[in-house]
C-alpha cells in the first residue's frame, strides 16, 4: 500500500526499531541512502547496511537477515516485482519500498499489511483499480458449491429447477472468463512498459525537510540523484525541469542565510547555486576541447567520428574566437578573459550549429577556494567508481568506494573518481566512433543490433550495465531513430550481457518495452538467461543461445 | 663472553617493540641462569682461595665475575618485567579472555600473574561507580557521539550484543551500534569506524 504520510507511517514507526537497508547499485539509490543514513544518524536509529546487485543478491540478504530484523527498506528495488512471493517472508516482517522503477507491481500496491511503498501515489502510475483484477473468492465456492449439490443428486423431481440453475451457472461462467480476459489485459497493458518515476533522494530528503531535519549535504545528494536520473536518461525533460524546479525552491531557502552581507559565511561552509551551465560532460575538471569532443551531445551533433566532423568543429571553435592552444589546456588555467562569458559564447555559436540544448538547468557546489563541482560531475565519478573494473575489487568494494565518494571529507576519492569517468568517456567515443566506421550496426527489422566482440578494447568497461547504457545511448543518437539492443561479452562466464534501450526521439516517454519482450523471447525458445538485474532491460544470456533469442526477439517485435 | 645470552633475551623484547609478546624464551633464561650459577661458583672458590691463601691478583677477577652477576640479574629482571607490562597491556587491549595463541606464548607463571591482575582490575573496578560497578576498559578515548558507523571489513559471522540481538557481519556491510558494543571488534580489526 502507498504511505499517505511519509513521517507517521515510517519515520515514527522505524524509530526505536532496528532496521535493515537493502540499497540497488545506482547513483540515486546510493544518494538515497546516504540521506536516509544522516537522518538515522540524527534520531539514534540503528540499523545495518547491505549493498545488493540483483534479485538473488536480495534474497540471499533476506535469508540471512530475516531471524534478526523485522523491518526492511528497500532502496531502488523491489517495487516491481511481486516481492511476498519472491521472498516468501513471515508474517511479522514489513517491507518500506522507495523504489523508482514502474510500473509498481500490482500485489504490492493493494497488499495492506506487510508492504509499505514510499511513493507518492499519484506520481504518474496509473495503477488498475482493485475490483478489475482481484475477485472476492466467495464466488466461485458458491458455484462449485452449487455443482457439487447439483451433480449429487439428480433427481427427476428437480430437472425444472436444475435448467435454471444451469443457465445461471453457465452464465456466471461466461461472465467469469470475460472479466478474465479484461483483467489479462488491463495487466498487460499496466506492465508492457517499463519506466522510473520520482528519484528515491529526493522521496527521502522530502522526509528530512517535514522532520526539519535537511542539511546543504542532504539537499546536495538529492540533486545528485535527480542529476542521475537525467545523466542515464531515465526520466524525460518535463520531469526533470519540474523537479529542478522543486529542488530551486529548497536551495534558494538554504541560501537565505548567505544573502546578508555583515554576517556572510566562511569559503569552507557548503554553497549550492543554481546554475544554467553547458551540456559538456566534466568541462570544469578537464579542458574545453576534450569536453566537446567526448560528450555525447557534441559528439554526435558534429559527428565527430568523419573527417567532416572534425572540420566543424574547428570552425565551431574558430567562430568563437577561441584559439585551439586556449580550448586545448586544462580549464582552470585558461584564460580569465575567455572564460568569463564563454557560456554566452557557446550558446550563441551552438545555435548556428544545429545545438539549440547545449544548456541546461542544473545544480553546482562549491566549498573551499579549490573545490567546484557540478551535480552531473558528481554523478559521472560516482558511476565510474560504482563500475571501475578493477580486477580485485568485488561489487560490494565498489558499492562502498562510490558510497564513500559522496562525503565532502573524501575529495580525493571524488577526484579519481573523476578521472576514471574521463577514461571511461573516451573509451565510450572510441567504440561508438569504431562501431560506427566498422558498420558494426546491423539492422534486425524492428530495432538496431551491435555486439562487441571479446578482443575489443576496454570490453571489460562494458560489460557492466551503466556503462553499457550509456554506450547504447551514445550509438543510438549517433545513429539515431531506431530502438536498440546490444550485447557485450562477458568471458569469465561465458555470457553475454544484453541490453535494450527505446527509441530515441525529442518527446519520448522514455517507456522500455524490452523487458518484457526479453522474457518472453527466452520462454519461447528456452534461452538459458539470467533475469538478475533490478532494471527488467538488462539480462545476462548463454553466448551459444545468442541468436536464436535473437530471431525470437526480431519476430516477437516485428 | 659472559652477559651475551642475556643481551639476547633484550634484543628479542626489543624487536617486538609494537607490545606483541614473543613467546616465553625458557631456554635462553635458563642458561643465562647456567651461566650465572657458574660465575657464581667460581667466585666462590676464588674468594674462598683468597681469603685463605691471601692471593690478592684474585680480586680483579672476583670483581669481574661479580659485574657480570649483575649485569646477568639486571637482564633477565629487565625481560621478565617488561614481558609482564606487556602481559598487563593485554588486558586492556583483549578484554578478559586472550586468545590462544597470545596464551600459548605465556608461561605458567605469567598465565598465574595474568589471572590474579584480572581479579584485582575486576574488583577495582566492581568498587567504582556505585552498585554496578564502572567498567573503565571501555572508552579509551573520549567518546564523541553514543553510536558510531562502522564498516565490516571482513567476514566474522553472527555477533551477539548484551541484549539479544543478533547482526551479521559480512564483508563491506555497515552498520550503526552503539559504542561500547563494537570497541573490542574495532580493537581486533574486525570492523572499521566510518567518519562521514
Amino acid at each position: 500500500m502507498f504511505i499517505a504520510d511519509i513521517r507517521k507511517d515510517f519515520y515514527e514507526v522505524v524509530a526505536n526499531q532496528r532496521v535493515v537497508l537493502l540499497v540497488a547499485p545506482d547513483i540515486d539509490a546510493l544518494c538515497a541512502c546516504k540521506i536516509l543514513q544522516a537522518l538515522f544518524h540524527c534520531d539514534q536509529i540503528q540499523y545495518t547496511l547491505v549493498p545488493v546487485t540483483g534479485w538473488q543478491d536480495l534474497g540471499t540478504a533476506f535469508l540471512e537477515h530475516k531471524e534478526q530484523f523485522r523491518y526492511f527498506v528497500l532502496i531502488n528495488c523491489g517495487a516491481n516485482v511481486d516481492l511476498l512471493e519472491m521472498l516468501q517472508p513471515d508474517d511479522d516482517s514489513i517491507f518500506f519500498i522507495c523504489d523508482t522503477h514502474r510500473p509498481v507491481d500490482v500485489v504490492n500496491v493493494y497488499n495492506d499489511t506487510q508492504i509499505k511503498l514510499l511513493i507518492k501515489q499519484d506520481d504518474d502510475l496509473g495503477v488498475p483499480s482493485y475490483d478489475d483484477i482481484f475477485r472476492d473468492e466467495d464466488e466461485e465456492g458458491e458455484d462449485s458449491g452449487n455443482e457439487s449439490d447439483e451433480g449429487s443428486e439428480p433427481s427427476g423431481k428437480r430437472r425444472r429447477f436444475d435448467e435454471g440453475a444451469v443457465e445461471r451457472r453457465i452464465e456466471r461462467q461466461r461472465a467469469k472468463r470475460e472479466w478474465e480476459a479484461r483483467r489479462r489485459e488491463i495487466l498487460f497493458d499496466y506492465e508492457q512498459y517499463e519506466y522510473h518515476g520520482t528519484s528515491a533522494a529526493m522521496m527521502f530528503f522530502e522526509l528530512a525537510w517535514v522532520l526539519t531535519k535537511d542539511t546543504k549535504d542532504m539537499l546536495w545528494w538529492a540533486i545528485i540523484g535527480l542529476t542521475d536520473q537525467w545523466v542515464h536518461d531515465k526520466i524525460t525533460n518535463m520531469k526533470y525541469v519540474t523537479d529542478i524546479a522543486t529542488m530551486q525552491r529548497h536551495v534558494s531557502r538554504h541560501n537565505h542565510r548567505n544573502e546578508d552581507e555583515e554576517n556572510s559565511l566562511s569559503i569552507d561552509c557548503m554553497r549550492i547555486s543554481f546554475e544554467y551551465d553547458l551540456r559538456l560532460t566534466l568541462y570544469q575538471h578537464w579542458s574545453l576541447y576534450e569536453s566537446i569532443c567526448n560528450s555525447c551531445y557534441t559528439s554526435c551533433s558534429f559527428k565527430l567520428w568523419t573527417l567532416n566532423g572534425q572540420k566543424k568543429l574547428q570552425e565551431f571553435l574558430a567562430d568563437m574566437g577561441l584559439p585551439l592552444k586556449q580550448v586545448r589546456q586544462k580549464f582552470n588555467s585558461m584564460d580569465m578573459s575567455i572564460k568569463e562569458n564563454l557560456r554566452d559564447v557557446i550558446e550563441e555559436s551552438s545555435n548556428k550549429y544545429g545545438m539549440k540544448d547545449i544548456r541546461i538547468q542544473t545544480f553546482g557546489v562549491h566549498f573551499g577556494f579549490k573545490n567546484r563541482f557540478l551535480a552531473s560531475d558528481m554523478v559521472h565519478a560516482t558511476a565510474a567508481l560504482l563500475e571501475s573494473a578493477e580486477k580485485d575489487d568485488s561489487e560490494t568494494d565498489t558499492f562502498i568506494k562510490a558510497l564513500d565518494a559522496l562525503s565532502r571529507s573524501n575529495i580525493d576519492r571524488l577526484h579519481s573518481g573523476i578521472e576514471l569517468a574521463k577514461k571511461k568517456l573516451i573509451a565510450i567515443q572510441q567504440t561508438v566512433a569504431s562501431c560506427i566506421c566498422t558498420n558494426l550496426i546491423l539492422s534486425q527489422g524492428p530495432f538496431l543490433y551491435c555486439y562487441l566482440m571479446e578482443g575489443t578494447p576496454d570490453v571489460k568497461l562494458f560489460s557492466k550495465p551503466m556503462a553499457l547504457t550509456l554506450l547504447c545511448k551514445y550509438l543510438l543518437k549517433a545513429f539515431s531513430l531506431c530502438s536498440f539492443a546490444h550485447g557485450v561479452l562477458d568471458v569469465e562466464k561465458g555470457t553475454v550481457i544484453v541490453v535494450g534501450i527505446p527509441p530515441e526521439s525529442e518527446t519520448s516517454d522514455k517507456k522500455n518495452f524490452f523487458g518484457r519482450a526479453f522474457e518472453k523471447a527466452a520462454e519461447s525458445t528456452s534461452s538459458r538467461t539470467l533475469h538478475d538485474h533490478f532494471d527488467t532491460s538488462i539480462i545476462e544470456l548463454k553466448t551459444e543461445d545468442r541468436s536464436k533469442f535473437l530471431d525470437a526477439l526480431i519476430t516477437l517485435l516485428s | 663472553m659472559f652477559c651475551e645470552k642475556a643481551i639476547e633475551l633484550i634484543r628479542e623484547l626489543h624487536r617486538m617493540s609494537d607490545g606483541q609478546l614473543p613467546a616465553f624464551n625458557e631456554d635462553g633464561l635458563r642458561q643465562v641462569l647456567q651461566e650465572m650459577e657458574a660465575l657464581y661458583e667460581q667466585n666462590q672458590s676464588d674468594v674462598n682461595e683468597a681469603k685463605s691463601e691471601g692471593r690478592a691478583e684474585l680480586i680483579p677477577s672476583i670483581k669481574l665475575r661479580h659485574c657480570c652477576l649483575l649485569r646477568n640479574q639486571r637482564c633477565v629482571t629487565a625481560y621478565l618485567y617488561d614481558r609482564l607490562l606487556r602481559i598487563r597491556a593485554l588486558r586492556w587491549e583483549y578484554g578478559s579472555v586472550l586468545p590462544a595463541n597470545v596464551r600459548f606464548h605465556m608461561c605458567a607463571e605469567e598465565l598465574q600473574w595474568f589471572s590474579q591482575y584480572k581479579k584485582s582490575l575486576a574488583s577495582f573496578m566492581r568498587s567504582l561507580g556505585g552498585d554496578e560497578g564502572l567498567d573503565i576498559t571501555q572508552d579509551m578515548k573520549p567518546p564523541k557521539s553514543l553510536y558510531i558507523e562502522v564498516r565490516c571489513l571482513k567476514d566474522h559471522g553472527e555477533f551477539e550484543i548484551d541484549d539479544g540481538t543478533v547482526i551479521l557481519l559480512k564483508k563491506n556491510s555497515q552498520h550503526f551500534l552503539p559504542r561500547w558494543k563494537c570497541e573490542l571488534l574495532i580493537r581486533q580489526g574486525v570492523l572499521e569506524h566510518v567518519v562521514s
